[in-house]
């Protein structure tokens, strides 16, 4: 395509975006405002902003993000360590790969949110159960992309390691762990986000506390302008959250 | 050669009885766990589990809600397919509809969807309806995505060869892309039934009202870990069957990729 | 070529992968005996799947033989020998998440040399190769050819006596390997270390080598030993002798056999080997 057709196809793209973001806020507004949807079901877009903007400035929202951010630190921190280290003792020995890995694929392929309910029985309404789903999903991606990364590194390295006099240690540290780690990060990164996902996910089908369960509290109690704007805020927050974590891998990387 | 060597050498050439091995010594663990160690209340034994199957499946209103749940799972699915594949194709075929579209398409991919369940609960009722949609939402994400990259992804060599023998644009669509594309399809397929299965799945145990959300509540409030294993293991069971089922499409109608 | 005592003496050696009765079953090499002389280069040139290269991680310590000893500086192998013996590989060994200067440092730090002395020598080394100006360069950065000059750099500064090349320009293209082969052999020449170089290619064997040992098609043995009594360093003018005509053609006719031989055993073999 000739630079000038590009040009305009691209403005043209640019151009159905914006059109299809403003229709959707359009429709939104004239729904509300004239042709009766009922506020309980789609509150009117100016009413949403309002409460968003009492939330952040009365600070409401703390206490429930509070809650979710370090129930989130907390089953990260328990995966990430359980994770990386089983990852690296099953990367040790091919017949360890080659026995665990699909085991653990084949359990990481059923929705094991399935579980909270067996946790919620164990840990109670409160974090603990919450920490304890998150921890558990979000070990697969860790533990699988660890063996993944210990267990497929080139063996010329190895090779050419062994070759010059390195020790276990040496080997570990400076051959193993370097050839592993952007396999590792990725690995770490997915968990995160499956880790936040499964906290809000639990937070929302049975919780006390948290931005799951202030939105699911919100519904109930048919304040849908303001649920609409705690859904906005979680949205952002794990947006930043993701772009953070994402843009730390990126980094890494190098 | 020693009697524990000649077990490793055994297990060595078989990985997939060692596989085996393993899951049975994980149900031992969990036997003698649930039999010793913790407290009935919070545990049960797999073998009791099994025993209270027949009185599980007794509980009034429990097969009803198991089948259908294997309903919203199965429409969820063919919806899904169906959107993700027409979707896929519209977007993935056309430069400018994939360079408009894409970038939205991406944008709701990445929503954390768990957040608008009460919505979607609050639009659809609590009745079938909704844990179709959510599951839908779930499964026609990946679907569209590995359609569109399936089609985006041909070597543009294989087009031009294609254009020098003389074929016409549905030819080339016909002989090209769609052959193409099949392995992608599948894979996304598999993608998707991940997806329609957290999504119903997620949904049905919101509802505690009824379906299998309200006998997850009842036997978690009873402190019945029998009857709550099993009605687990039973989705578990639901969800690898219906994993497996697609995952062995995708081997079978992939095999041109990796020959 | 310098006469003197020997570095490496192989004796008897045979090697099989596998049992005989696994499907996989190989055997590589067959009753070799091989003394080579401190100070020499020498070529080890043959088929493919003659052995060449496992004959190499042999004498390198990095595989045991199944029969035979292999004797380096007087004592047997029995492992590597970081400090005797540096390999310098075909494929890209350099690792990719340290710059050209780290990883010459690394393999110091793998043997076990001091710090202090490690800049200096690292330096050194790769002044000699002529990658003053990249040595803050990551491999990816490098072309083929200075990637090879980079690990024989890293080779270089672990000061070994001897130095084991398992076809280093074998990825590289001819006119990179013309090039490579003509500042090794005037590197060389001024270390006096003991090289033992396989390679695939005649015309680097006879321009590099002091003796070719030539091997058969698998089980490998050395079917023959052939002298190239030229001095060290060799000028690029000697590609056009008659002297290294004759060498080449003697290689060829040697070799010729042997490798179609082996292409009939791999494909009987089938492409699973």
């Amino acid at each position: 395509m000739s630079p000038r057709r590009e040009l305009r196809s691209k403005l043209a793209s640019r151009a159905v975006q914006v059109a299809f973001v403003a229709g959707v806020l359009l429709l939104w507004y004239l729904g509300t405002n004239y042709w009766g949807i009922s506020p309980i079901l789609l509150p009117n877009p100016v009413k949403v902003w309002a409460e968003l903007r009492d939330v952040l400035a009365t600070g409401e929202f703390w206490p429930d993000l509070r809650v979710t951010l370090t129930e989130l630190v907390t089953a990260f921190a328990i995966s990430c360590t359980g994770g990386v280290t089983l990852g690296y003792a099953i990367s040790r020995s091919p017949f360890c790969i080659k026995v665990f890995e699909p085991l653990l694929a084949g359990v990481y392929s059923i929705p094991i949110i399935l579980f909270l309910p067996l946790y919620v029985l164990f840990f109670g309404l409160g974090p603990g159960s919450k920490i304890a789903i998150g921890a558990t999903i979000s070990f697969f991606p860790i533990v699988l992309n660890t063996v993944a990364g210990f267990g497929y590194v080139d063996k010329i390295f190895v090779t050419a390691a062994r070759s010059m006099g390195a020790s276990n240690i040496q080997m570990f540290w400076h051959v193993l762990l370097p050839a592993a780690l952007p396999v590792i990060l990725t690995g770490l990164r997915i968990g995160f986000t499956v880790a936040l996902l499964s906290i809000l996910g639990s937070e929302t089908l049975a919780s006390l506390a948290g931005l799951g369960h202030r939105i699911v509290h919100l519904a109930e109690g048919m304040e849908t302008a303001r649920m609409f704007a705690y859904i906005a805020f979680a949205v952002v927050i794990a947006a930043c959250l993701n772009a953070t974590v994402s843009g730390l891998e990126r980094r890494s990387k190098r | 050669m020693t009697r524990t060597r000649q077990l490793k050498h055994f297990f060595i050439r078989r990985p997939g009885l060692a596989r085996f091995g393993v899951i049975v010594a994980l149900f031992l663990l969990w036997e003698a766990a649930a039999r010793w160690w913790i407290d009935p209340m919070f545990l049960s034994p797999p073998s009791k589990v099994v025993a209270s199957l027949g009185a599980l499946f007794e509980t009034p209103r429990v097969p009803a809600a198991l089948q259908l749940t294997f309903f919203e799972l199965a429409v969820a699915f063919a919806l899904s397919v169906v959107i993700g594949l027409t979707v896929g194709l519209a977007v993935g075929l056309s430069r400018f509809g994939h360079r408009s579209f894409m970038p939205i398409i991406l944008l709701l991919y990445g929503i954390p969807q768990i957040t608008i369940l009460p919505l979607f609960i609050l639009y659809f009722g609590i009745g079938a309806p909704s844990k179709i949609a959510f599951g839908v939402t779930h499964g026609i994400f990946p679907i569209i995505v590995t359609i569109v990259a399936g089609v985006q992804n041909i070597k543009p060599i294989l087009m031009t060869a294609a254009r020098s023998m003389g074929a016409s644009r549905w030819q080339i669509f016909r002989w090209v892309i769609f052959p193409h594309m099949i392995p992608s399809f599948f894979a996304g397929m598999r993608l998707g039934m991940t997806g329609v299965l957290l999504g119903v799945l997620l949904a049905e145990l919101y509802v505690s009202t009824a379906g299998i959300g309200y006998f997850t509540q009842l036997f978690t409030q009873n402190f019945d870990p029998t009857k709550l294993l099993g009605l687990i293991s039973v989705l578990a069971a639901m969800a690898i069957v219906l994993n497996e089922i697609v995952r062995r499409a995708e081997v079978h109608f992939g095999r041109w990729r990796t020959g | 070529m310098t006469t003197g005592d020997v570095a490496v003496r192989v004796r008897d050696v045979s090697h099989q992968f596998g049992e005989p009765s696994d499907k996989q079953h190989v055997r590589a090499l067959l009753d070799t005996s091989l003394d080579i002389t401190r100070g020499e280069l020498l070529c080890l040139i043959g088929p493919s799947g003659c052995g060449k290269s496992t004959l190499l991680n042999m004498i390198g310590g990095l595989l045991e033989p199944t029969s035979g000893t292999v004797d380096v500086a007087g004592k047997a192998v029995r492992g590597p020998l970081p400090r005797d013996i540096a390999f310098v590989f075909q494929e890209n060994a350099l690792f990719p998440w340290c710059t050209v200067i780290e990883n010459v440092k690394l393999g110091m730090v793998f043997q076990g040399v001091a710090k202090s002395e490690q800049d200096g020598r690292a330096r050194k080394s790769l002044e000699a190769v002529g990658l003053k100006d990249f040595i803050n360069h990551y491999p990816a950065q490098l072309s083929g050819g200075m990637r090879q000059r980079a690990a024989l750099a890293r080779a270089l500064s672990l000061e070994t006596d001897i130095i084991l090349m398992d076809e280093p320009f074998g990825a590289l293209d001819e006119q990179t390997r013309m090039i490579l082969g003509e500042d090794l052999s005037v590197l060389l020449a001024a270390t006096g270390k003991t090289i033992v170089f396989v390679t695939h290619s005649l015309g680097e064997a006879v321009y590099l080598a002091d003796r070719v040992a030539v091997f058969s098609a698998r089980p490998g043995r050395i079917k023959e030993i052939i002298a190239v009594n030229e001095p060290h360093p060799r000028k690029p003018s000697f590609v056009t002798t008659e002297k290294f005509s004759n060498l080449r053609n003697t290689l060829y006719g040697l070799l010729h056999d042997e490798i179609r031989k082996a292409v009939e055993q791999s494909a009987a073999v089938g492409p699973a080997l």
